[in-house]
């Protein structure tokens, strides 16, 4: 006999599985607005949608490339030279003069330093058969010191200011700040698309779970493999844009502290380390949830290392709790490592 | 099914929204300050930090305290966040004088007034007071009072000098003071290499390393902070060179800063001398400052200056008492 109330459990049972950050979620979010004097204001929800903002677009990039099985450590120095080399076009360089040329040369220089180094990733994986984890590692190292000495060269501090006052709208400066906001939705909205509705994203998935089979089956894993390295680098490149706008500088250290909460995003959200489960949906969700925790723990003045015991905390319990409900649900953990083709 | 899901989720999300009061405060309201640090790296920083927390406490004020663990982009991200939490006053120990620009115009467009602690901010857009050292004339008044005794005893030196993180507007400041010293006594000094240390103790070591043993002949190190005092001394234990005066292997140091390290070496003859700022005097200003901006009151200047002590060897038992973290010595 059908009962409706068992369905509902299963659904509500199945949903929990597939996100577990939901629930804990949506518990945060009522506990922050019951609890956290000025979280639920206007200005507070519009920090909290900014400061997600980068956070979404950068976190997006990276679940490709975790989705496959693989890391990509360079992203935060993409972020960082992105951030000087910008700042270098639209502040010292002979076109700073003309913002309406410079900006978008230097959104252009941004994006393709992130496009670049994405390809250099992902070809030393794919050519080279390097784990991604050996080769985003190096390129992290290149790239971060290029980003430091190219600053030190051009700039007396480890900064550069001067940006044209018309580029700080990406930032979402004043009433524009709606902007960043969109340009992440737009770029969670085009990696759902690419995931859940092309063959790339079928791929990307069935190279997850087994690089081998994959490859054997006739799929074009290396492709693939450049390809998600290659969008890592884009959205790497694009939260560098929206990231110097916000700060209204070029900095050399911008991506310093910026990996950990990116993996955390992704992995808090529910997407598995080891590749073939997750997605951007989860990503979304572990973005709000990490945002959340870092915007009402500083509104309530929780010190910043309190705040690394729990994000580590929480980073821990999502990872075992993946691994129990998975296992629960029967799914096969993948032998197989992306690049092992 | 996954749709009626949804509904009810948000349905419970209004019903949280509704019941909690969105955005109610609680009880009257007490003048609150946002205190941001760039990190509590230093015994210095520490002592300031708890200092500012206790000055408020006294006159009745509430602190949020928020640390930016070095890194500028999240210290203006906590400040967007002290402004959404509508405090009264931010008071600032900046990380980046460039960056924390954004901050400042944030907070002007709030109509909170802020309040920079130790490290200056220049350009346009300025903080409403800043409470700082004095640190380019503390600078190169220490290394001026090494000079001046070298001469009395007809010595010279080659000097290796140390540079802080050059964001950092007290370290580009404190390196324009002791070049301005170096430069004023060429009888004396001679500049043989500039170690970049981005306050890091790691590419300290590495960096001075280096200059020592390109620069054999180097026989005096110029510190910016008595944060560098670990790495130094590694360097100079390294090269059987760490000794008390009056050892033949004694390498002379003069130091900035005056935390308890820098003044523990000075008392027991490692250093030659400390430029002492005051973490008590310049929280206590600061707080002050920060409750009369909120009281409508604007300051005479913009930068009010904690002028220090000079401590050096010959002065210590006299001046020394006076600074900070005498008490904390062994």
């Amino acid at each position: 006999m059908h009962n409706p109330s068992s369905d509902c459990q299963r659904k509500v049972w199945s949903i929990f599985r597939e996100m577990p950050i939901l629930p804990l979620l949506i518990v945060s979010f009522l506990g922050a607005i019951a609890g956290v004097p000025y979280f639920c204001t206007v200005g507070n929800l519009r920090n909290y949608l900014l400061q997600s903002s980068d956070l979404l677009i950068i976190s997006c990039g990276l679940t490709f490339v975790v989705l496959n099985g693989g890391i990509d450590f360079s992203i935060t120095s993409i972020l960082t030279l992105g951030s000087v080399a910008g700042a270098y076009v639209m502040a010292l360089s002979p076109l700073a003069a003309t913002p309406a040329l410079s900006i978008p040369v230097a959104i252009a220089v941004m994006m393709g330093i992130g496009l670049l180094v994405g390809m250099v990733n992902g070809l030393a994986v794919t050519q080279l058969k390097m784990p991604s984890f050996v080769a985003t590692l190096a390129t992290q190292l290149v790239v971060g010191g290029l980003a430091v000495q190219f600053t030190s060269m051009v700039s007396a501090t480890s900064s550069i200011a001067g940006l044209p006052e018309v580029f700080f709208v990406l930032g979402g400066e004043g009433r524009f700040f709606f902007v960043p906001i969109l340009i992440a939705v737009a770029v969670w909205l085009f990696s759902w698309w690419l995931l859940e509705r092309t063959l790339f994203g079928q791929w990307v998935y069935a190279i997850g779970v087994n690089p081998k089979a994959s490859f054997i089956s006739g799929l074009p894993v290396k492709r693939t493999i450049v390809g998600l390295m290659v969008l890592s680098g884009v959205c790497a490149g694009l939260a560098s844009v929206i990231a110097t706008a916000r700060n209204g500088v070029g900095m050399s250290s911008l991506g310093d502290k910026m990996f950990l909460t990116t993996i955390a995003s992704v992995i808090v959200g529910g997407t598995n380390t080891s590749g073939g489960h997750g997605g951007v949906m989860h990503t979304l969700l572990g973005v709000l949830f990490i945002t959340l925790l870092n915007n009402a723990l500083n509104l309530l003045g929780v010190g910043w290392y309190t705040m690394m015991i729990v994000l580590g905390g929480l980073i821990l319990l999502s990872a075992m709790s993946t691994h129990l409900l998975n296992s629960r649900a029967g799914w096969t953990w993948k032998k197989g490592q992306a690049g092992d083709v | 099914m996954n749709k009626r899901l949804i509904s009810h989720a948000i349905s419970v999300l209004l019903l949280g929204l509704t019941l909690t009061g969105c955005g109610k405060q609680q009880g009257p309201k007490v003048v609150t300050l946002g205190l941001s640090c760039d990190s509590l790296e230093s015994a210095w920083l520490v002592m300031n930090h708890s200092e500012v927390i206790k000055e408020a406490k006294k006159r009745g004020v509430e602190v949020i305290p928020v640390i930016a663990e070095g890194d500028a982009a999240k210290q203006n991200v906590q400040i967007e966040n002290l402004i959404a939490r509508r405090v009264d006053a931010v008071l600032c120990i900046p990380k980046d004088s460039s960056a924390i620009v954004k901050s400042i115009k944030n907070c002007k467009a709030a109509g909170i007034p802020i309040v920079m602690i130790n490290r200056s901010v220049s350009g346009k857009v300025l903080p409403d007071v800043q409470v700082i050292a004095n640190n380019q004339t503390m600078a190169e008044n220490v290394l001026q009072s090494f000079a001046d005794r070298a001469r009395r005893n007809g010595k010279t030196y080659n000097v290796v000098l140390l540079i802080g993180n050059l964001s950092d507007e007290n370290a580009a400041l404190r390196k324009a003071g002791h070049q301005k010293a170096i430069a004023a006594n060429p009888d004396v000094f001679k500049l043989v290499a500039e170690v970049p240390t981005e306050w890091n103790l790691d590419t300290t070591v590495k960096g001075l390393q280096n200059a020592l043993q390109a620069n054999p002949g180097a026989n005096l190190i110029v510190t910016p902070s008595d944060y560098l005092w670990p790495p130094i001394r590694s360097v100079l234990e390294q090269r059987d060179r760490w000794a008390k005066l009056g050892d033949a292997r004694h390498f002379p140091v003069v130091s900035f800063d005056g935390d308890e390290v820098g003044m523990q070496y000075l008392q027991d003859g490692y250093s030659w001398g400390d430029a002492a700022q005051d973490p008590v005097v310049e929280a206590r200003l600061a707080v002050e400052w920060a409750l009369q901006l909120i009281a409508g009151k604007t300051p005479p200047h913009n930068i009010i200056y904690d002028e220090g002590q000079i401590v050096t060897i010959d002065n210590f038992k006299e001046l020394g008492p006076q600074v900070w973290s005498y008490s904390l010595l062994k």
